[in-house]
């Protein structure tokens, strides 16, 4: 039985486990059964308790430790924090890891965009993207808006080979700094693969940014249609907005409705 | 016999002053203003004289501008309770359109809530009014007796209070005076969430969180709940997941960012919190001590 699937600390427990049950007097095919475990793994904890007591049977732990890693300087967090507030010059929606990476390696700051998403998840900039396709078969009101509302939208302009996002607007609220010093403000974008496009604002974004986001989507795909599922706005209110969308037929906005998009997953 | 747990000595108490106030005035009404200090007051008047309906009427003194789920919730529950409601708006009000943005806050408050509520009194002639407020809301009502008299005019003088000793009440009262009477002035924010929570009280949605629309104004988050609030060019309420404290006109009613959608988590958020629920008020900021001045000229 292949233990490659389990995380370290299930490993541990029946690792842990093995080593009991060999103590009571089980086989290693035994034991490998109802520990849930290959006779391999087994034997090999079992060596380990032999030499090394009940301390060295746990695995060590995978992967870097947090922190060890390579981290952004300080001119490099400033650089990246004011670029955030821009509007990227390539005619991306908003800022991706990979085009904040090369923006910053621009003006002498080579860093990779892992070593950004890290620093976008660490200040709480990196938001999930809506679990949609886990509505359609889900029976609630959430479920029925799914069917009835969004999927038949993106369908359609997949099939016209037009682009699909996501997206929404939040207040990030979780740093310590005081709001003077940080937008609290973010605007984001998942595209294709769930790739994350993001921009901070320090005050609620304006109907001329939204336009201006929403005219970027599309001409992306300037002949085809562009569907966005959006959060945390209320276009209802904003006749600019309403104008702007009768004037782009090819482009559905589709808001996401109170209660149904709350966190990452309905 | 085991001891009364506080909400019910306060529940006691409280029942206590509304027994009293009917065997001593004429013509009481109770003001129902659609809160959840009015829903527990409803609730404590329906107990006081139960099987029987509550003896008075309840009075709702709109000012136009209330959350439109409370309008749902006040028709709903005055055709459930079987009691009379009264509704009053101050036609003056009405005929000069007074509203909260463009005459703001203050006279807002002073022609529709206070005028609205002495015409509303002189009209049915009553001469005691049920409020809900708590002592632990603002400083003015912290020191305001239980029976709080008010002259002809409506008027109120701080410095001439009568003693409660004993929670004994001095009810007599000259030609002409009214007395407002807070029988929830020695219950606190959270003693009303429990007793909510304990007796099942409905309360308006409002009160739990929930994604709404919402603008910032003077660093209170304002809920846009309907076509008559004025937005700044270009500007877009965001969907935030807010509740409110308290519940009064629309656009001065702050709501606070909560994740608190259930009684428990309401009551566990009051267990943490260190601040009145009267700080989401835009009218208390008025100027200093608002609140009494108003009071003195006969506010609630």
């Amino acid at each position: 039985m292949s233990t490659k699937h389990l995380s370290p600390e299930v490993l541990n427990e029946r690792r842990l486990e093995a080593v009991r049950l060999r103590l009571d007097g089980h086989t290693v095919a035994q034991t490998a059964a109802r520990a849930g475990l290959s006779a391999p793994t087994v034997s090999a904890a079992w060596k380990a308790f032999r030499e090394g007591g009940w301390t060295a049977v746990p695995v060590r732990p995978r992967g870097r430790k947090t922190g060890q890693g390579g981290t952004l300087d300080v001119a490099a967090q400033q650089v990246l924090c004011a670029r955030l507030t821009m509007t990227p010059d390539s005619g991306e929606p908003a800022w991706s890891s990979r085009g904040l990476a090369d923006a910053l390696s621009e003006v002498g700051h080579p860093v990779s965009a892992r070593a950004i998403d890290h620093w976008l998840e660490a200040r709480d900039l990196k938001p999930e993207p809506l679990a949609l396709t886990a509505l359609a078969r889900q029976r609630s009101s959430a479920g029925r808006w799914y069917r009835q509302q969004v999927q038949p939208v993106l369908e359609a302009v997949r099939k016209a080979g037009g682009g699909v996002w996501q997206g929404g607007v939040r207040v990030t609220g979780t740093r310590s700094e005081p709001a003077s010093v940080w937008p609290r403000y973010q605007l984001y974008l998942h595209g294709k693969r769930g790739v994350l496009h993001t921009r901070c604002l320090w005050a609620p974004p304006a109907a001329g940014e939204y336009m201006a986001l929403f005219q970027r989507l599309h001409d992306l795909l300037p002949d085809r249609p562009t569907a966005l599922v959006f959060q945390g706005a209320y276009f209802q209110a904003s006749p600019e907005i309403r104008r702007w969308l009768e004037a782009h037929p090819d482009f559905y906005l589709i808001n996401v409705p109170p209660g149904h998009g709350t966190g990452s997953t309905f | 016999m085991t001891a009364l747990t506080h909400l019910q000595k306060l529940e006691a108490e409280s029942i206590h002053i509304m027994r009293e106030v009917v065997a001593e005035t004429e013509n009481p009404v109770m003001l129902y203003s659609v809160g959840k200090d009015s829903a527990v007051m409803l609730h404590l008047a329906r107990k006081a004289f139960a099987p029987a309906p509550p003896p008075f009427p309840l009075l709702h003194v709109d000012t136009r501008w209330k959350f439109r789920a409370m309008y749902t919730f006040r028709d709903n529950m005055a055709r459930e309770m079987g009691m009379d409601l009264l509704v009053h708006i101050n036609p003056e009000g009405v005929e000069k359109d007074i509203n909260p943005f463009t005459h703001g806050s203050a006279i807002h408050t002073d022609v529709m809530k206070t005028e609205g509520l002495k015409q509303a009194l002189n009209q049915y002639g009553f001469d005691a009014a049920f409020g809900g407020a708590r002592r632990d809301e603002e400083k003015s009502r912290a020191k305001e007796r239980v029976f709080s008299f008010r002259t002809a005019q409506h008027r109120w003088d701080p410095k001439n209070q009568r003693p409660e000793l004993w929670k004994l009440y001095n009810t007599r009262k000259h030609k002409g005076e009214s007395i407002r009477v807070f029988p929830l002035s020695n219950w606190t924010e959270l003693d009303i969430w429990q007793y909510i929570y304990l007796q099942d009280i409905p309360i308006v949605p409002l009160y739990y969180a929930a994604e709404r629309p919402v603008v910032e104004r003077d660093g209170a988050l304002i809920m846009v709940d309907d076509d008559r609030m004025p937005l700044k060019p270009g500007e877009v309420p965001m969907m935030r997941k807010v509740r409110f404290r308290t519940l009064g006109c629309y656009p001065l009613t702050g709501a606070i960012e909560s994740q608190a959608d259930t009684l428990p988590a309401i009551i566990q958020e009051m267990l943490l919190t260190r601040t009145s629920e009267r700080q989401g008020r835009v009218i208390d900021h008025d100027s200093a001590a608002s609140m009494e001045k108003k009071k003195q000229e006969g506010y609630f």
